[in-house]
């Protein structure tokens, strides 16, 4: 689609002013980390299991939704098969664990096979783009998906049961994943980390280069730079972090399912991001909290819940296209910039 | 010999035919999407639901005893205000942001999720499968096919050269007429369709993966390559299903689309630059 000048322009000013608005992405962060705090010591306080495992799981989906925001907040790529990616940590995950119960080589062994892995799928992926891109990348985590649901190696339809409770040596202490509170705890600082990982990479030079290619793909070669290998790049360090957020799944429940692959699981992650807000990354966050509640809340009064959920999803859409960081991030940008815009 | 011939008659032959009522069931369900997306630029991702939405509606006004040829008539025309809603109340508010393509696949997201959510709080999540509408079989040199299947591939015909017709004639107008169009055309298929496959909530999600992948090979926003797409296509899914476990049926034609996507990125007959 080619740009107008004036797009140009603003979508300039947009970037100029990123600085201001990460900042403010950051604080927001830290307001949720706060928050979470406080959650674990009430849930401690209460010796409660359910609403910290709940929260937990809100966690590493809000890791899942970071990845499909870094995609298409930071690219304009909609994938609408990103779960791909999150259900292959998830399994590979759970293999490694099931043959040693050590968190250090999953999480080593999901980032190599996700590497390469995110290599492959990358290079079919993103031989197209717009439309193309999320038909694609459906499709590849449609035909995935179907394969393990029907490869008995892999439990099938029934998944893998039965991962074993897994110490996590910290070096200064070591996190049970069976412990509510711990677990909790690890896997916020663990979210957290990788939400500090897309930041900063997103503010290099690499990340600006994204930038450009996001406002006008065609003109970013003349400026020396490789388009293609930029795309991919991003694409694999998209699927990496979807990956490690999935590598935790099976701790926190026991088990993996092919479900954790399938189109609900993208679907969901796509309106965590819309709800929160687009290229925000702290929106991811925030959206999977808002969107475990409401399932929470509004699955005790109808098994029907997707309506409502799919009903405001579609008034986001329309009417807050930047999503709810859109309506709270200026703010918060205003009173970092000292009043002034 | 005879074997092979008895192979031809009882195995090869029928399952050809059973791909070619599938395959015009697929291209007429694509050749909506590819409409859509041509004339309009707009993704309908609640495409697959408006066919699922049909096919329920056949399903409950044949329980109450309306006839299948009337149905045909009724369900495309209750599908029209419908239709009307979503064009002008939720695609148009999005139509004009910058990014049409994302937003309006966003927008019809819901839309499909919640239209599939509505179908099952209405008829429940349980498959269903209505009695068919032309019993009895039809044997031509010794091959023997359901009647059924027949009319639903000779009717799947005329509404494909019908609708090629529509578009193909004139440019004006063809924006508006496309609108209306694909929304009675997937519901209208969903009746046909009813009889062949069972009907349940998520029909039109399973159904849409196949036709998304012919509109991708065939190329977007065109017509002959989505017929042609669709009917190369089943067949490799049925024919395939003879050699290797169906289950990887699924995955082959995956990778005849990843193919022709790394050889031609717009499709086999899709123009450069569109998309």
């Amino acid at each position: 689609m080619p740009s107008t000048p004036s797009k140009n322009t603003s979508a300039f000013l947009a970037f100029d002013r990123s600085g201001l608005a990460m900042r403010a992405s950051h604080v927001l962060v830290a307001l949720l980390i706060v928050a979470a705090l406080g959650f674990a010591a009430v849930g401690a306080a209460l010796n409660d299991t359910f609403y910290l495992r709940l929260a937990t799981e809100a966690l590493i989906l809000g890791g899942f939704a970071l990845s499909v925001d870094i995609l298409l907040g930071y690219t304009g790529l909609l994938s609408l098969g990103h779960a791909l990616y999150f259900g292959f940590g998830a399994y590979v995950s759970a293999l490694v664990l099931k043959e040693t119960p050590s968190f250090w080589a999953a999480m080593g062994v999901v980032l190599v096979t996700t590497l390469v892995f995110g290599v492959i799928t990358g290079l079919i992926a993103n031989r197209v783009r717009g439309v193309y891109f999320a038909l694609v990348t459906f499709g590849l985590a449609q035909v995935v998906a179907k394969a393990i649901y029907n490869t008995r190696a892999l439990g099938a339809s029934d998944g893998l049961i039965g991962i074993p409770i897994v110490p996590i040596n910290l070096g200064f202490m070591t996190v049970m994943s069976n412990a509510p509170v711990a677990f909790f705890l690890f896997t916020l600082a663990f979210v957290v980390l990788l939400y500090v990982a897309a930041a900063y990479l997103l503010d290099t030079s690499f990340g600006r280069v994204l930038g450009a290619l996001r406002v006008n793909e065609h003109r970013v070669p003349f400026l020396g730079y490789s388009t293609h290998r930029a795309r991919l790049s991003i694409y694999v360090f998209a699927a990496v972090i979807a990956a490690l957020s999935g590598a935790l799944y099976p701790m926190l429940r026991g088990f993996v399912s092919p479900e954790l692959m399938f189109f609900t699981t993208s679907g969901n992650a796509v309106i965590t991001v819309v709800l929160g807000g687009v290229g925000t990354l702290a929106g991811a966050l925030y959206g999977s909290v808002i969107l475990t509640v409401l399932k929470s809340v509004i699955g005790t009064m109808t098994e029907h819940h997707l309506i409502v959920i799919g009903i405001l999803f579609m008034a986001v859409v329309i009417f807050l296209p930047k999503g709810l960081m859109g309506v709270v991030r200026p703010r918060i940008a205003r009173l970092l910039g000292g009043g002034a815009r | 010999m005879t074997s092979v011939l008895e192979f031809i008659q009882f195995v090869l032959a029928p399952q050809m035919i059973t791909g070619l009522s599938l395959g015009v069931a697929v291209v007429l369900v694509a050749l909506g999407l590819t409409i859509i997306f041509g004339l309009l630029d707009v993704i309908n991702m609640s495409h697959g639901e408006f066919y699922a939405i049909g096919a329920y509606l056949a399903l409950a006004l044949g329980a109450a005893g309306i006839s299948f040829w009337l149905l045909l008539v009724i369900v495309p025309l209750i599908m029209l205000p419908l239709g009307y809603v979503v064009e002008s109340g939720l695609i148009q508010r999005v139509f004009n942001k910058p990014d049409r393509h994302v937003t309006t696949l966003l927008l019809t997201f819901g839309l499909g999720l919640v239209l599939e959510e509505v179908l099952k709080v209405i008829f429940g999540p349980n498959t269903q499968r209505p009695p068919t509408p032309i019993p009895g079989a039809f044997e031509m040199f010794g091959i023997i096919m359901p009647n059924y299947r027949l009319f639903l591939i000779l009717f799947g015909f005329a509404i494909i050269v019908a609708v090629a017709l529509v578009v193909n004639r004139t440019a004006l107008g063809a924006m508006v007429r496309a609108a209306a169009f694909d929304r009675n055309m997937a519901a209208s298929l969903g009746v046909l369709l009813a009889p062949v496959f069972s009907v349940f909530p998520t029909m039109g999600r399973d159904f849409i993966f196949m036709a998304f992948t012919v509109v991708i090979v065939g190329g977007m926003g065109s017509i002959g390559g989505t017929v042609i797409a669709g009917l190369v296509l089943t067949q490799v899914q049925v024919l395939s299903s003879l050699v290797v476990s169906p289950v990887w049926s699924d995955p082959i034609v995956f990778s005849i689309m990843v193919l022709v996507l790394v050889l031609r990125p717009q499709g086999l007959f899709g123009r450069i630059g569109h998309a």
